[in-house]
C-alpha cells in the first residue's frame, strides 16, 4: 500500500476528508505491498497495522453481554470480526482516545459485524479527543464497520465523534427483511479538528425500519462532514427510512459538509431526509439573556439542548451521561 | 423608577438600511404604578420593549432610559434582567430540549449569582413552581416540556407570566400580553400580574386594546403614534381612545 494507493479529494466518497493530503503529513511508514482491497482503505489499514481482536472472531450468544474495545495513542490498530447469535442481545462499546501524548499516531479499526436473525446489537463509538487547546492534533482516526443483519434482527447506534486531524467514522449496514436500524450520532468540531461520520444503509429486503439523527456543531477552523446514504433495491419494498442531519456553525470561519442521500428502486416504500447546516437563533439567545442568562451560558444551553436530541434513550442513563459530559466538556460547561 | 428621557432609537435590520422608530420618547413610571402604553399598529410599541431590554439589532442613538437612577443602556440584556427588568415577550420563543423548570431555574440562580445571592434550593425552587402554576392554573407536566414547544397562544402568555411570578422582578414590561388570551384566560393572566404589583414595583403595559386594561387597571394611560407619546391621561384616556379610535391623537401629532 502506497500513499498514491490512498483516497484522495478526487475520490468521490472522501472528498472532504482527503486522507492521501492527511497522510503525506504524517511521518509513519507505509508498508506492505499490494492494491487496497474490495473493503477499502480503513480496511487495509486495519488489517496491516492492527491486533486481531483475542479471538479473531468475537461470538457473542449469551443474552446482555458488553464487549468493549478501547485503543489510544500507542496502540496499533484493531481489525476484527464480532458475530451476535440468533436471538441474543448485545453491546459493543469502541472507544478511541487521542490525548496528543503520541507523534502523528494512526488509530485504524475495523469490524466485520455479523447480527444473526432476530437478534440485537447496541453498538456505541466514542471517539474522544482530550488534545490540549493550542497543541498540534495530529491523529487520524479511521473507525469503521460492515454490518449484516439477518431477518428481524435490530441494531442501534451511536457515534459521538470528536474529530482530530482527520477522523472519519464509517458505517456500512446491509439489512435483511424486518430489520429495524437506528443510526444516530453527534459530533463536536472545534479548530484544526475534521470529524468525518459516514454511512450507507442497504435495505436488501422487504420491510426495514431505519431511522437516523445526526446532529453537529462547528466552531472556528473546525469541519464537520456527514455523508449518509440510503439504498432501496428493488425487493426493499415497505421500506420506511428517515435520515436526518443538523448542524450549528457557532462561529465564522466554522465549516460543515453534508452530502444526504437516497437512492431508491422499489416503489412501495416511504424515504425521507432532512439537511440543515445553520446559525443559533439569535432571537432564542435573546430569550435566554432577557431572563438574566449571560450570553455564553445561553448559547451552550441551546446548543448542548440540540446535541442531546440525537443522544438516544437506548444507551441507557450511564452512557448517556457520560456523552452528556463529554458535550458539556467541549461547551466549557463541564466539571 | 423607569424614566426615558427624549430617547430616539433605530431598529439596524441584518439587510436593509435602518429605520428611525423611536422619536424623541420621554416618560416616568414612578416606583408603585402601573402604566399603559397604547398606540396604532407601527407606533414603536415592540420596539420600545427591545430598546428597553437591550435587544441587538435595536439601536438608541440619543436619549437616556434609567431604571431607579441606573443607566439600562449600558448594560448587557441579562444584566438589566438581573437588576429586576422583565419582558413579557409578545411572541414567546420556543427553546427545543430545555425544560420549563430547568430554564426558569437556571435563570433564576443566574440573576441571584449576578447579584450575590446564593443559588434557590431544590425544595424551594419546587415549592415556588407550584404555588405559581396553580396560581396560574398551568398543568404541572407542561413544566416539564421544552419551553413554548408546541404550545398554544393562550399558553405560551400563562408562562410568560409564571415565569414573572418566578423571577420577582421590579419592573416587567408587557407587550401585547392579551393576544391570543380567550376572556377566561385573560383573567387568570391579570390576576398573575396583578399579584406582582406593589410599591416597590413598576409595571409598563403595551397594548393595542382597552380590554386588557379592565383587569389590570393603569394609573396613567399613554398613547404613542410615530414614535412619540402624544398624550397621556388617566385611565379614561384608555376609553376614550376605545370609543373613538387613534385618528384623534394621530392628526395631533
Amino acid at each position: 500500500m502506497q500513499l498514491a494507493d490512498l483516497p484522495s479529494r478526487r475520490t468521490e466518497a472522501w472528498k472532504w476528508s482527503d486522507l492521501r493530503a492527511a497522510m503525506a503529513s504524517q511521518e509513519a511508514t507505509l508498508i506492505g505491498t499490494g492494491p487496497i482491497g474490495g473493503d477499502g482503505p480503513i480496511a487495509a489499514f486495519a488489517e496491516l497495522m492492527g491486533d486481531a481482536y483475542a479471538p479473531a472472531t468475537r461470538v457473542i450468544a449469551a443474552p446482555g453481554e458488553t464487549y468493549e474495545t478501547r485503543m489510544t495513542e500507542g496502540d496499533t490498530g484493531q481489525y476484527g470480526s464480532v458475530v451476535v447469535k440468533a436471538g441474543a442481545t448485545a453491546v459493543l462499546i469502541e472507544r478511541i482516545a487521542v490525548s496528543g501524548s503520541a507523534l502523528r499516531p494512526i488509530l485504524p479499526s475495523f469490524s466485520r459485524i455479523d447480527v444473526e436473525p432476530g437478534a440485537t446489537l447496541h453498538r456505541v463509538v466514542v471517539q474522544q479527543n482530550d488534545v490540549a487547546d493550542g497543541l498540534a492534533d495530529a491523529a487520524i482516526v479511521l473507525n469503521e464497520a460492515v454490518v449484516k443483519l439477518g431477518a428481524g434482527a435490530t441494531f442501534r447506534q451511536f457515534v459521538l465523534g470528536e474529530g482530530a486531524r482527520l477522523a472519519r467514522i464509517e458505517v456500512t449496514v446491509e439489512a435483511g427483511e424486518g430489520a429495524v436500524v437506528d443510526l444516530d450520532g453527534v459530533y463536536l468540531a472545534s479548530a484544526r479538528r475534521h470529524v468525518d461520520l459516514t454511512s450507507r444503509v442497504a435495505h436488501q429486503a422487504a420491510g426495514i425500519h431505519t431511522q437516523q439523527l445526526v446532529r453537529g456543531v462547528a466552531r472556528k477552523g473546525g469541519r464537520g462532514v456527514f455523508q449518509g446514504k440510503f439504498f432501496v433495491a428493488r425487493a426493499g419494498q415497505k421500506a420506511d427510512a428517515s435520515m436526518r442531519h443538523n448542524a450549528l456553525l457557532l462561529e465564522e470561519g466554522a465549516e460543515i459538509f453534508a452530502k444526504p442521500e437516497l437512492e431508491i428502486y422499489a416503489d412501495d416504500v416511504a424515504c425521507a431526509h432532512g439537511n440543515t447546516a445553520g446559525q443559533i437563533d439569535e432571537d432564542a439567545i435573546f430569550y435566554l439573556r432577557q431572563r438574566g442568562i449571560p450570553d455564553v451560558d445561553a448559547r451552550a444551553m441551546i446548543t448542548r439542548a440540540f446535541l442531546i436530541e440525537a443522544v438516544p434513550e437506548w444507551m441507557g442513563d450511564k452512557l448517556r451521561g457520560e456523552i452528556e459530559a463529554r458535550i458539556d466538556l467541549w461547551l466549557g460547561t463541564g466539571p | 423608577m423607569l424614566e426615558l428621557t427624549n430617547l430616539h432609537a433605530r431598529v439596524v435590520p441584518e439587510d436593509g438600511p435602518a429605520r428611525e422608530i423611536i422619536k424623541g420618547l420621554s416618560l416616568a413610571v414612578p416606583a408603585g404604578e402601573v402604566h399603559a402604553v397604547m398606540g396604532p399598529n407601527g407606533a414603536g410599541k415592540s420596539t420600545l420593549s427591545y430598546v428597553l431590554t437591550g435587544k441587538n439589532g435595536y439601536e438608541v442613538t440619543s436619549g437616556a432610559a434609567t431604571l431607579d437612577g441606573e443607566n439600562l443602556l449600558a448594560m448587557a440584556p441579562e444584566a438589566r434582567a438581573a437588576k429586576g427588568l422583565f419582558l413579557s415577550f409578545q411572541y414567546p420563543t420556543e427553546i427545543a430540549g430545555v425544560p420549563v423548570m430547568t430554564f426558569v431555574r437556571a435563570a433564576m440562580n443566574a440573576q441571584r449569582k449576578t447579584r450575590g445571592e446564593p443559588e434557590v434550593s431544590a425544595p424551594e425552587f419546587l415549592k415556588l413552581s407550584k404555588v405559581a402554576a396553580a396560581k396560574l392554573r398551568i398543568d404541572p407536566d407542561m413544566l416539564k416540556r421544552p419551553l413554548n414547544v408546541g404550545f398554544s397562544g393562550g399558553e405560551k402568555k400563562r408562562l410568560e407570566i409564571y415565569q414573572m411570578l418566578m423571577l420577582e422582578p421590579r419592573f416587567m414590561i408587557l407587550d401585547e400580553t392579551d393576544s391570543g388570551l380567550d376572556i377566561d384566560a385573560l383573567k387568570v393572566v391579570a390576576e398573575g400580574v396583578n399579584a406582582l404589583r406593589g410599591p416597590g414595583r413598576g409595571m409598563l403595559v403595551i397594548t393595542h386594546y382597552q380590554r386588557l386594561l379592565d383587569y389590570i387597571k393603569p394609573d396613567r394611560v399613554h398613547i404613542l403614534s410615530a414614535g412619540r407619546i402624544v398624550k397621556s391621561g388617566g385611565p379614561e384616556l384608555a376609553l376614550a381612545l376605545e370609543k373613538s379610535g387613534y385618528d384623534q391623537f394621530m392628526k395631533a401629532s
